[in-house]
């Protein structure tokens, strides 16, 4: 499992589907993939969170959910495409607020849970896991 | 005539970006320096903020060319062999995106208006860099967040990724730091 991170329109998309899709992949838009795709690009995670709090899911039935992505993703077949949305002002809209919550406290777990973490700056990446330790910054003296 | 350097240079609000790139064309042995300026005074506190930073300059050997629309007139001051600081992307794109609100007629409902543009800026930029030694573009990191204008944001990313593309150099600022990413 690996993960593409980094700001709106960035170039994470076609990052992934110039660099990382080999073979066959089930790009899932905004929803997650069935049990039946062995490998899948998992991209706009953020329009699924806001359906399922719609919806009136809890936070603990839509993390049960990713949790059992997660369960059933090998080293390298299920790339999720991460929108960094944490970064602004508390927005006004209470729905926004929540979705900030949970959008972040996914992140936190898929990060903990990823083999590798690219981010994309521009179209520029950047290993900030699964680095061999080079992402470890506080190491870096010299 | 040689292509110049581009470098391409983005951060927080006052994240030290623009004293690293005016660091940067001042270290340069260009030519003139030249200050771009696309901001636009709104209010009186703008206009005298505008005006001081124009003078402070002044006193530091810069050329102020202020180009808040119509880009492409700013390459009629430029020089060759001219260090340029064209500060910044994202007041360029608001004037641009939302010329023609007054009148009810804004490009951002257009279609086509802001394509037509970004062409227009394409090429100014390629000419602004093969004319001038150094060219440094300064902008804002405003796309960690959620969608609040599409189209503004899309616009930006495609720019900003152009921008990055064509650099020679381009640096993330984070608190007076820089990091070079490319």
């Amino acid at each position: 499992m690996q993960i593409i991170f980094g700001g709106a329109f960035n170039g994470k998309r076609q990052y992934v589907k110039e660099n990382l899709t080999v073979g066959d992949y089930c790009w899932c838009e905004g929803t997650l993939p069935d049990t039946s795709a062995e490998s899948a690009v998992i991209a706009g995670l953020e329009k699924w969170v806001e359906q399922q709090l719609l919806l009136k899911k809890s936070e603990v039935q839509i993390m049960q959910q990713i949790n059992e992505i997660c369960l059933r993703s090998t080293s390298s077949n299920y790339i999720w495409i991460l929108t960094d949305m944490n970064r602004g002002i508390v927005p006004m809209d209470a729905l926004e607020r929540q979705m900030r919550d949970v959008i972040g406290r996914i992140y936190q777990f898929l990060f903990k849970e990823a083999k590798g973490v690219i981010r994309i700056w521009y179209g520029i990446p950047q290993t900030i896991k699964g680095a061999d330790q080079d992402e470890n910054l506080y190491e870096n003296r010299g | 005539m040689a292509k110049g350097k581009l470098i391409f240079i983005s951060g927080g609000v006052r994240s030290g970006k623009s004293s690293y790139a005016e660091m940067l064309v001042r270290n340069s042995a260009c030519g003139r320096k030249v200050y771009l300026a696309s901001g636009r005074a709104n209010d009186s506190e703008m206009a005298e903020r505008i005006e001081r930073h124009r003078e402070d300059r002044k006193l530091d050997g810069w050329h102020t060319i202020e180009q808040p629309i119509r880009f492409e007139e700013a390459l009629l001051n430029i020089g060759e062999g001219d260090a340029v600081l064209w500060d910044c992307v994202t007041t360029w794109l608001a004037n641009e995106l939302y010329n023609g609100w007054e009148q009810n007629d804004m490009c951002a409902d257009q279609p086509g208006c802001m394509e037509a543009k970004w062409t227009h800026l394409q090429r100014t930029l390629t000419e602004l860099n093969d004319k001038a030694e150094l060219l440094v573009v300064v902008s804002n990191e405003v796309l960690d967040d959620f969608i609040r204008d599409e189209l503004y944001m899309k616009w930006l990313g495609t720019i900003h990724l152009w921008l990055v593309q064509h650099s020679d150099h381009a640096f993330e600022m984070e608190n007076g730091l820089a990091f070079k990413r490319k």
